[in-house]
């Protein structure tokens, strides 16, 4: 009855048995009684990436930059891509848009290492920030004071440019592409008046880009000026599909231009 | 005592459940083997680049815009967020493409209910199918004590259980690694993380091998599996039918399963042994489902019911009537 092949199995087993006890003591040696068995952490070594001949896009910014809004998900940014592609470029693209993002949590964003390491390699960067700055989630469409909109708008400036000196610390070469503010309430009750201050915003913010000659203001405002609903997604402030094609067309068409112009 | 374990044995090697296991094993592999395949090639579409670095980073980029509509999930995605850009601050990649990768990961995935399933399988009816079948009575009109026959049948189950587990770890090493390659065995991956009220504690955060860590992983996924090798095990004497066994077991697990994810407040149920089957969890650093269950918490209480039910076990076997 006790054949040769059940008696092995007998045997395997409980080797194996004995394997797994092993393990679990281990683990119970490892993570209960705090002597943990390894070295501390040492930096592993660096392991060059291999630079392909892609074109390097980094996406940085709030929602627009994510694309909420857009029934694919994709937003501008990935329709910058798509275009760039069907016009037979090689893309890679990093899309680290935050949805609510505001300047100084950019700016923030922009110390981490690895976010810094993308910069680095980066040659198109894709920027949409201040919305979230100036409309505050629609809270500002209830106070429109000039005290208050001057004291955000100073705020944003200074911290738009540490995000711009953040870039060019670590990337000299690469393009910035900056997309304006639209107004998305032109059609409420202040939204004349927040017109105005949204073209001020948008003015000052490309006098500030236009220091660098590799950075680029990317007018949004013009786009959502006339039928503004039929642009935007159904909470009335993000852009809908629509919206982000024309963002797109429009960046994509500075993109392929700047390329013809023998940049790259 | 080593005839009477051998014997048990040959009549579990005989009713070829090894085979059916190892068949399961192999269909669901090559599934998930070709899935993860197909998911890595469509994120190096998507990214352009073969760079881990900056596939981690658009996660936690993507993670971090998750954060603000995800009511309930919100600790567990922090947590992940801090766990992932320490791998990115550290410079170590937790996904490095191979063999060893992937069945750390599928140990991790499988231990809560996968291969507590394959167990029961088993376990089941290893005492009950000799009732129904009537081979009961034939042994024990053996001159061999009860208890002894009954030790016997549940060493041949633990003996059984390791198997599985060795063949479940032998066979995804052999189809992960015509899939996947051989390399990153000594890969680095980091371990420690402990989570506290929602926040990543990272002060025991140290460096182990893979190979190390998945021997450890191993080493949980058989514990989890002796507890419910056993339970089951104790159902099987209690209950007449095989089918009757299964289904209790079974609801046990997956009520653990739900369970796992909504029961943050309330505090009794980390008593409850399918709350405690995610050790894995503990080593990955991921955070437990009550606050404040350790990985020794939760090892005591499986402990626990596993001395629970052997004691139900032997003195129900030992007192009922046969007939």
């Amino acid at each position: 009855m006790h054949s040769k092949r059940v008696r092995f199995i007998t045997v395997f087993a409980l080797l194996t048995c004995l394997l797994w006890l092993f393990g679990l003591g281990w683990t119970l040696k490892d993570y209960m009684l705090g002597t943990p068995s390894s070295a501390p952490l040492s930096s592993a070594e660096e392991d060059q990436v291999d630079e392909t001949g892609a074109l390097k896009i980094v996406a940085l910014g709030d929602s627009l930059t994510r694309g909420t809004g857009d029934i694919e998900g994709k937003g501008y940014v990935g329709y910058v891509s798509d275009r760039l592609k069907e016009a037979g470029k090689e893309i890679s693209l990093i899309n680290l848009g935050i949805k609510g993002l505001t300047a100084p949590l950019l700016a923030e964003q922009m110390k981490e290492k690895e976010i810094g390491r993308q910069l680095g390699q980066a040659d198109i960067i894709l920027m949409t920030i201040g919305g979230n700055d100036l409309f505050l989630g629609g809270q500002t469409l209830s106070d429109v004071s000039e005290a208050s909109i001057t004291s955000l708008e100073d705020a944003y400036l200074l911290q738009l440019q540490t995000i711009l000196d953040g870039v060019r610390a670590v990337n000299t070469e690469a393009t910035v592409y900056l997309l304006g503010l639209y107004n998305p309430f032109v059609e409420f009750e202040n939204g004349e008046l927040l017109s105005g201050v949204v073209r001020g915003w948008n003015f000052k913010a490309s006098e500030l880009l236009a220091k660098d000659a590799k950075t680029v203001y990317v007018p949004t405002y013009d786009l959502f000026q006339q039928n503004v609903n039929d642009f935007l997604f159904t909470d009335h402030f993000h852009p809908n599909e629509k919206g982000y094609a024309l963002m797109a067309e429009r960046v994509a068409a500075l993109i392929a231009g700047a390329g013809e112009g023998g940049q790259r | 005592m080593i005839n009477l374990v051998q014997n048990e044995m040959t009549k579990l090697v005989g009713k070829r459940r090894f085979v059916v296991i190892a068949v399961i094993i192999v269909v669901l592999l090559s599934m998930f083997t070709y899935a993860q395949a197909k998911e890595a090639e469509s994120i190096r579409e998507r990214l352009g680049t073969v760079d881990w670095r900056t596939e981690l980073q658009q996660q936690i980029v993507d993670m971090q815009n998750r954060l603000s509509s995800s009511g309930q999930w919100r600790e567990q995605i922090q947590i992940q967020i801090k766990q992932s850009q320490y791998y990115l601050d550290n410079d170590v990649n937790p996904s490095e493409p191979g063999a060893p990768t992937f069945i750390r990961g599928f140990v991790q995935n499988s231990a809560e209910l996968f291969l507590p399933l394959l167990v029961m399988i088993i376990a089941v009816d290893i005492v009950s199918s000799e009732r129904s079948m009537g081979t009961i009575k034939l042994l024990l009109t053996r001159p061999v004590s009860r208890f002894k026959i009954l030790l016997s049948k549940y060493i041949a189950l633990i003996l059984s259980v390791s198997v599985v587990i060795f063949l479940f770890g032998s066979l995804s090493y052999i189809v992960s690694a015509v899939m996947f390659g051989n390399q990153g065995w000594a890969a680095p991956v980091l371990t420690g993380f402990s989570s506290q009220g929602g926040e990543l504690d990272i002060s025991g955060v140290r460096l182990v091998s893979q190979w190390q860590y998945i021997i450890q992983q191993f080493g949980l996924a058989w514990f989890i599996s002796v507890v419910v090798g056993t339970l089951s095990f104790m159902l099987s004497i209690l209950m007449r039918s095989s089918a009757a066994g299964m289904g209790t077991m079974l609801a046990c697990l997956i009520s653990g399963a739900i369970l796992s994810n909504m029961v943050s407040s309330w505090e009794s149920a980390k008593y409850l042994f399918m709350v405690n089957l995610g050790l894995m969890d503990y080593v990955s650093g991921s955070a437990p489902p009550i606050e404040g269950m350790t990985l020794g918490f939760s090892l005591s209480v499986l402990a626990v019911w596993m001395l629970g039910s052997l004691l139900v076990s032997f003195t129900v076997f030992m007192r009922k009537d046969i007939y």
